[in-house]
């Protein structure tokens, strides 16, 4: 019976108006491509893109080199280095994100207990030699500076989650 | 014994002991933080609350004593409630700092808030705040975070001896410090860094350096006093970044001291030395190790053997210095010594296999009576003075200086360098007749007199059972050393006490036995023709010099390096480059220190303690038994071909097979008892606690404490008289400030070693 069943089916080609009424539903429906770089997709204000380094309203840097971003780095991507600021404050002398390393999970944003190392909305950069994504300091507060509206509302936003 | 039920479980347990050391014993957990083995019990942090059958309240388990049939439980409702309410008020006040605080990672706070605080506090109001004091260069203060514990000030009452810590102030006004703002003076201070159960002491060279978790740990033999304390160093990247004590009952207990704590910062000098340097025209410059090492080797062989001296650092390691002495011997010379700072070998011969402690160092802890004849013992090996002042004994001192003890004195004695043998006999008459001495000896003593003081000391060495003699740095440094060691071995023996040395170095013990003396050769066996002793050589101009480790303007009791200027040909093997190096070496071999080189120690009781490298050697430097090896086979000296410093330490143990040390068959009878003439303003030269060595000497911290504090001579004020009143002092042609000193005997002046050229004895002009 089956083997009958098998014959009416490749001889009427049933299998493959299933599959062109599939096609067929999609080439009339609403069209989902986005026309990237002109048109660009929804972004969440936990998006994890490119780090950023914050600061407070006064200027002075938030990151106090507590480690916990490159103890809790899966990838190892940070290396921070610690000394003693004039004013006996602890700042951090070195701190580089190795952007070819980082896999983007967002833990030392989660980590970190003043809101210094965000992951920013930002995901188009590029660099020519692998040193170019070694994001340094200056690189990380420079970028933040750069972003500090857009990072004071998203932030304000993810607070009722935290 | 009693038997205890603790969380339903039976336990056996010494009567009288706490409840908390029966937990401990058998790894039951119970928080703590007030707490500590080695401290007094002060039952004021209250969270070791367990609750215990038929009492009504919970009970803090380091305060209970156990009792037979004792239910206790732990873990019951009542014990996790009161725990829980416990830990909710000790973080009141404690400040949510972590991230920032150094104690972060290691906090006996933030584990047990883990473990047994809630998630939440009742607490609203505002949180209380201190004012940081400053207590010197080593602890770093952050007094908000203080829980009042009292450990540190328990430990300073208790452990160190001098109560600089308190705790005045009640409740919450209660504030932890020294009573008026000061630097903290014990040469112990560190341990409280490691008792400081939170981050309200931590250590000041290290602050902000790293976390707790981002360091490797590894275990090391501390390189400075005989004591040859368990540490633990603590890497990160190939950076030494602090060392902190492993606890070893036999040794260093649970302590170290400061010296063998923050010298690392010394690892990582200015003036560290990185590659191989020679000097050709008067010109340094940089070469590569094969030519250094031939460079040096050629040259030495131009020179007559006999005239070539190797002097060494008694910090240096076995092998080391067994290479060195097998190096010396095997191109003809015996001319090798690592006893800087003596000048009387006229007894060596008869010396002990080495200078040994005279018995365990948990024996000095039991000893009843004791007599320190030339030691500062407390700033000379504070581990020792710390377990002389737990026995509690009767201790007796016979010091050229007036020196302030943190323990009870019996009876003491202060003598200038020139009449100790005149008073040292005194005691020993005093004692005559208690025990068989040598005829000789009893004839020369027949026909003194005893004063009262001499007869005190006598008598406060005829307390309890056990008794001992100890000969300190300052006796060994004197100019008459024989005589000092033969009637101190009469006091011993008269006494019944066991004579004990205290080597001033972490290796001297080593040195005697890996035969870096000029008469002895490997394991203790006598060389025919003795060489030169380093006063010899260091005074008598030879041709050639082998320097390993050592900075002997700084280290020997010559003070000067004036021989070493006018050798042909000087090879130092050193980790620094100074001005003074650079003046006398042709060459120089860089070579790596403690952390960065494997090797053994032999301490005071002759215990063989061996480590292996910390982390790697710095630029191009190598081991120094490395080094001395090549230079063997360059020498193409037979059985040098050594792999391994296991291998090297093998063959010395093996020549030393089981031999053990006599003290007391280690002198010979003097052929007279006189004391040494003096005229004049005489010099008693005191290495000082943070300039004992190279590595101690470029620490910076401990350079900046009081006790590095010792520029100008010191005088009292009836000899300060003589000078007029004039500030600065000219001393054997360098200019001085005078400082007034009542510990300073009549006759006598206290410049401590490093300050100006010349030797450490004798008269000193002034002018």
């Amino acid at each position: 019976m089956n083997a009958i069943k098998n014959l009416f089916k490749s001889l009427f080609l049933l299998e493959l108006i299933k599959g062109l009424r599939v096609t067929g539903r999609y080439l009339f429906d609403r069209k989902i491509t986005v026309q990237y770089p002109d048109e660009k997709t929804p972004q969440s204000f936990r998006f994890r893109g490119r780090h950023a380094q914050r600061r407070y309203p006064n200027g002075e840097e938030r990151c106090i080199a507590c480690k916990l971003c490159e103890a809790t780095c899966p990838a190892a991507a940070i290396t921070i280095e610690v000394e003693q600021r004039d004013d006996g404050s602890r700042q951090t002398s070195r701190y580089e994100i190795d952007l070819t390393k980082c896999i983007f999970c967002g833990y030392c944003e989660e980590s970190c207990p003043v809101d210094a190392i965000v992951e920013t909305r930002v995901f188009e950069y590029c660099g020519e030699n692998s040193n170019d994504l070694l994001m340094t300091k200056s690189d990380l507060l420079a970028f933040g500076d750069e972003l500090e509206q857009q990072l004071n509302v998203d932030k304000l936003l993810d607070s009722p989650y935290r | 014994m009693v038997t205890i039920e603790i969380d339903g479980k039976s336990y056996q347990a010494q009567a009288g002991q706490k409840l908390i050391e029966v937990t401990e014993a058998n790894g039951i957990d119970v928080p703590r933080f007030c707490y500590h083995k080695k401290l007094s019990i002060a039952a004021s942090c209250r969270m070791c609350l367990v609750e215990v059958e038929r009492a009504p309240k919970p009970m803090p388990a380091c305060a209970t004593p156990i009792m037979d049939g004792m239910k206790v439980f732990t873990r019951s409702t009542k014990a996790l409630a009161a725990q829980k309410a416990v830990m909710e008020f000790l973080l009141i006040n404690h400040p949510l700092d972590c991230p920032i605080c150094d104690q972060g990672g290691e906090c006996e706070l933030q584990d047990i808030a883990v473990g047994y605080g809630n998630d939440t506090s009742n607490y609203q109001e505002a949180k209380r705040v201190v004012i940081s004091k400053n207590l010197g260069p080593l602890i770093a203060t952050e007094m908000t975070r203080c829980i009042h514990c009292t450990r540190c000030v328990r430990f300073s009452k208790e452990i160190t001896g001098v109560p600089e810590m308190g705790d005045p102030g009640r409740g919450e006004h209660m504030k932890i410090g020294t009573y008026v703002e000061k630097n903290i003076t014990s040469e112990l201070s560190g341990n409280m860094i490691d008792i400081c159960p939170v981050g309200a002491l931590t250590s000041k060279p290290f602050r902000f350096s790293a976390r707790a978790w981002e360091m490797q740990q590894h275990n090391t033999i501390a390189p400075h006093d005989s004591v040859g304390s368990n540490i633990a160093v603590h890497t990160r990247r190939n950076k030494v970044l602090r060392v902190v004590p492993r606890e070893n009952e036999a040794i260093n207990e649970v302590w170290i001291s400061d010296r063998d704590r923050f010298s690392y910062e010394g690892l990582t000098a200015n003036d560290r030395i990185t590659s191989p340097m020679i000097k050709k025209d008067g010109t340094w410059k940089k070469v590569h190790w094969d030519t250094a090492l031939a460079y040096a080797v050629d040259n030495l062989k131009q020179i007559d053997s006999k005239s070539v001296g190797a002097l060494a650092s008694p910090t240096a390691t076995v092998e080391e210095l067994f290479l060195l002495q097998k190096l010396m011997r095997g191109i003809g010379s015996n001319n090798i010594d690592h006893r800087l700072r003596q000048v009387d070998f006229s007894d060596q011969d008869q010396a002990p296999l080495f200078p040994y402690l005279g018995q365990a160092i948990t024996d000095l802890e039991n000893c009843e009576a004791a007599l320190l004849i030339g030691s500062h013992l407390r700033k000379e090996q504070p581990i020792l003075n710390h377990r002389l002042r737990k026995a509690g004994a009767k201790v007796a001192v016979f010091n050229p200086i007036d020196y302030e003890f943190n323990f009870p004195v019996a009876a003491k004695m202060v003598v200038a360098p020139n009449n100790w043998v005149s008073n040292l006999t005194g005691i020993a008459k005093a004692l005559l007749g208690n025990g068989l001495i040598p005829t000789g000896m009893q004839k020369l003593l027949a026909d003194s007199e005893v004063t009262e003081e001499q007869q005190a000391i006598a008598e406060a060495l005829q307390t309890g059972e056990k008794r001992t003699v100890l000969l300190g740095n300052l006796a060994t440094s004197h100019p008459q050393f024989a005589t000092v060691r033969a009637l101190a071995a009469t006091i011993a023996k008269l006494s019944g006490a066991r004579l004990g040395y205290l080597p001033e170095a972490n290796n001297t013990t080593g040195a005697w036995l890996a035969g870096a003396v000029p008469h002895r050769k490997a394991g203790g066996e006598a060389v025919v023709e003795a060489g030169l002793d380093a006063y010899a050589m260091l005074s008598q101009n030879l041709k050639a010099y082998v320097l390993l480790g050592l900075e002997p303007e700084l280290d020997s009791c010559t003070g000067s390096a004036s021989c070493l200027e006018a050798a042909d040909f000087v090879v130092s093997l050193t980790a620094y480059k100074t001005e003074a190096i650079e003046n006398y070496a042709d060459v120089i071999l860089p070579i790596s220190l403690f952390t960065e080189t494997s090797g053994t120690y032999v301490n005071a009781e002759g215990l063989w303690q061996s480590f292996g490298g910390v982390v790697n050697p710095t630029g191009s430097t190598r081991p120094a038994w490395k080094v001395l090896r090549v230079l063997g086979n360059l020498f193409d000296i037979a059985e040098f071909d050594y792999v391994s410093s296991e291998q090297v330490r093998d063959e010395v143990q093996a020549l030393v097979g089981d031999k053990k040390p006599s003290n007391t068959a280690g002198w010979q009878v003097p052929t007279c008892l006189e004391n040494m003439a003096s005229d004049g303003l005489q010099r008693i030269t005191e290495m000082p606690i943070y300039s004992g060595d190279a590595l101690v000497r470029r620490a910076e911290a401990l350079q900046d404490t009081l006790d590095a504090d010792v520029a100008g001579i010191h005088v009292n004020p009836t000899v300060a008289k003589q000078f007029n009143g004039s500030e600065q002092v000219q001393v054997n042609g360098a200019s001085l400030p005078l400082v007034l000193d009542e510990r300073v005997p009549d006759g006598c002046a206290l410049i401590y070693a490093g300050q100006i050229a010349g030797t450490w004895h004798g008269n000193v002009e002034v002018s």
